[in-house]
């Protein structure tokens, strides 16, 4: 009754659970794509892609998408820096308050994203930076930036300082070591947090709900416009757009760091 | 020629951040991401600010007496009294779901001996994380709704359709589909710390799989099962979009109570009373977690150590 078989078979159950909560909305998605019909149902009307083709020639569509790259380019440029900075900072340099400064940079992390929306609208709005784009691509670097520290913190730790020595002792200058020695050290780090950076500003809704109005709205907030009013499939189909976005993510961080590494004890 | 920039670079460096200042380093090299995060400590003060001030239904603006009138009004109403015990509650049921579901696939997912199963559960788990909140939740809608999927295939077997859609439970279901992806992430590294010699052990001195289960492996995690719990509710209690999308108005969290009250009625001193609220109670929660299991518990802080 206790035996490993039960074990085997407890877990498994569980997990086999976890995997359909999982995937089922997704694979759902994709399923309602491919429909032949004007509205979603079960089972659907035949298999077609026109709503795919709708969309390539809906301007809205592609003008969100447009505006969602942008602002996640913005994002993950002002990230890219900032991040790495501040984990070498925390990690390798002596500074005092550590803690104290640590626990500052985890805010994002703390404040809810209403209220950082909420907070940044209104700071927005008195500094007049509302109606532009690119204040919604800082203030979803602002929102993330930990997982950026996080992402470069976790390789600066294989970085070995005796190679800075070494490259200062052959008469390197700070900058020159910077970028020949340090950087390429911790590359696999700032390359895992920009993707993730992309990625969650990609995806990210509430903040952008805040900070977009309908000239520059950008394809989250778009969807959920959308979903509130009639659901058709070509919403299924944008939605795919998202699924395809995160399989490429997906294979790509596999690719350059490997899944596993999120597998490691600290 | 890279090199040739990085000379100049350095000369150029050397003059206007010359040696001396090199103790300082950590600090320059902070003041960026410092700056940035005190946009949001700006943010707080003025919601702060804000909510102090009571809102005047004759001009719509903000008084400028300072008064508690905000946060009374939200003691007063049962409303928002409602709307706190539903996050609360929500953020708790779906914490304790999440997280039983989490542990076995983490667990799984460390001791499986199979390179390619690993890889597969690492796949299914990352794929949902990297798709939104709110492309997920059209997921579930098109499952729940009125002529979704399961209704379809009720009626299609003569059954009556169901009300599956725009309700508590729907919320609940949508948010532990959503924070699964956490939760195993944050648990993982407690597991994979834990050593398969210690189990092994245990049941060589005759305990079954649940009475090492219950008496050293759990034990053993419970830091990963502290974080990753605290991380859930937080994101839960203040979540918004599962409540708006799959809840349709008929299951309200506090995220929702502070849009409506600045999108729908235009009370922005309440809002910003509900925020500051909001706040405090997810503070003080990650504040008790650093207390209980220590400040490891979060990996930026644990780099160092």
């Amino acid at each position: 009754m206790n035996g490993p078989r039960s074990k085997a078979i407890a877990l498994w159950g569980l997990v086999a659970f976890s995997l359909i909560l999982l995937s089922f909305p997704t694979v759902i998605i994709i399923g309602a794509s491919f429909t032949a019909g004007e509205i979603i149902q079960f089972p659907p009307e035949g298999f077609s892609l026109r709503w795919y083709e709708k969309l390539w020639q809906l301007d809205s569509f592609q003008d969100a998408l447009l505006r969602t790259f942008y602002v996640s380019f913005i994002c993950t440029l002002i990230s890219l820096p900032v991040g790495t900075l501040a984990a070498l900072a925390t990690v390798r340099y002596r500074i005092r308050f550590r803690r104290t400064l640590q626990v500052y940079l985890l805010l994002p992390f703390t404040i809810p994203l209403v209220v950082s929306g909420l907070g940044m609208l209104i700071v927005f709005g008195e500094v007049r930076i509302l109606g532009q784009l690119w204040p919604v691509g800082l203030a979803l670097c602002i929102i993330n930036l930990p997982f950026m520290i996080w992402a470069v913190s976790a390789s600066v730790n294989g970085l070995d300082s005796e190679l800075e020595n070494a490259a200062a002792n052959c008469g390197a200058a700070p900058v020159q070591i910077f970028f020949t020695v340090t950087l390429p050290a911790v590359m696999p780090g700032v390359i895992t947090g920009a993707l993730l950076m992309f990625i969650l500003a990609f995806n990210e809704f509430l903040v952008s709900l805040f900070l977009v109005d309908s000239r520059i709205v950008t394809l989250p907030v778009q969807i959920y416009n959308s979903i509130r009013s009639v659901i058709t499939p070509d919403l299924a189909a944008v939605s795919v757009v998202y699924i395809l976005i995160a399989v490429i993510a997906v294979w790509v961080l596999d690719r350059l760091v490997g899944l596993e590494i999120f597998l490691r004890s600290k | 020629m890279t090199l040739a920039i990085l000379q100049r670079t350095d000369r150029f460096v050397s003059v206007v951040w010359p040696s001396g200042l090199h103790g300082m380093n950590g600090y320059l090299f902070l003041l960026p991401a410092v700056a940035l995060v005190f946009i949001l400590v700006i943010a707080l003060g003025y919601m702060l600010e804000f909510s102090l001030h009571e809102l005047d239904l004759s001009t719509y603006r903000l008084k400028e007496a300072y008064s508690l009138t905000n946060y009374q009004t939200i003691l007063d109403r049962p409303v928002y009294l409602r709307v706190l015990w539903r996050s609360l509650l929500a953020a708790l049921i779906v914490t304790v779901i999440t997280v039983f579901l989490a542990f076995p696939y983490a667990y799984l997912m460390v001791r499986t001996s199979s390179a390619a199963t690993r890889k597969f559960l690492l796949v299914a788990l990352f794929l949902p994380f990297f798709i939104g909140q709110v492309v997920r939740a059209y997921g579930w809608l098109i499952i729940l709704g009125k002529q979704g999927l399961l209704n379809s295939i009720l009626t299609g077997l003569g059954l009556p359709a169901l009300d599956l859609i725009y309700n508590y439970p729907a919320v609940i279901l949508g948010l532990v589909q959503y924070m699964l992806p956490f939760a195993v992430l944050l648990l993982t590294p407690a597991v994979a710390a834990i050593s398969e010699d210690v189990e092994l052990a245990s049941e060589s001195l005759g305990a079954n799989w649940l009475q090492t289960f219950r008496h050293v492996v759990i034990p053993m995690a419970t830091p990963g099962l502290v974080g990753s719990s605290v991380v859930v509710f937080t994101l839960t209690l203040t979540d918004f979009a599962m409540p708006e999308i799959l809840g349709g108005g008929t299951s309200d969290f506090i995220a929702n109570a502070i849009y409506d009250s600045y999108f729908q009625i235009s009370n922005i001193g309440l809002g910003a009373a509900l925020a500051i609220l909001l706040t405090l109670i997810g503070s003080a929660l990650v504040a008790l977690m650093f207390m209980i299991a220590g400040t490891g518990t979060l990996a930026v802080t644990e780099a160092e150590e």
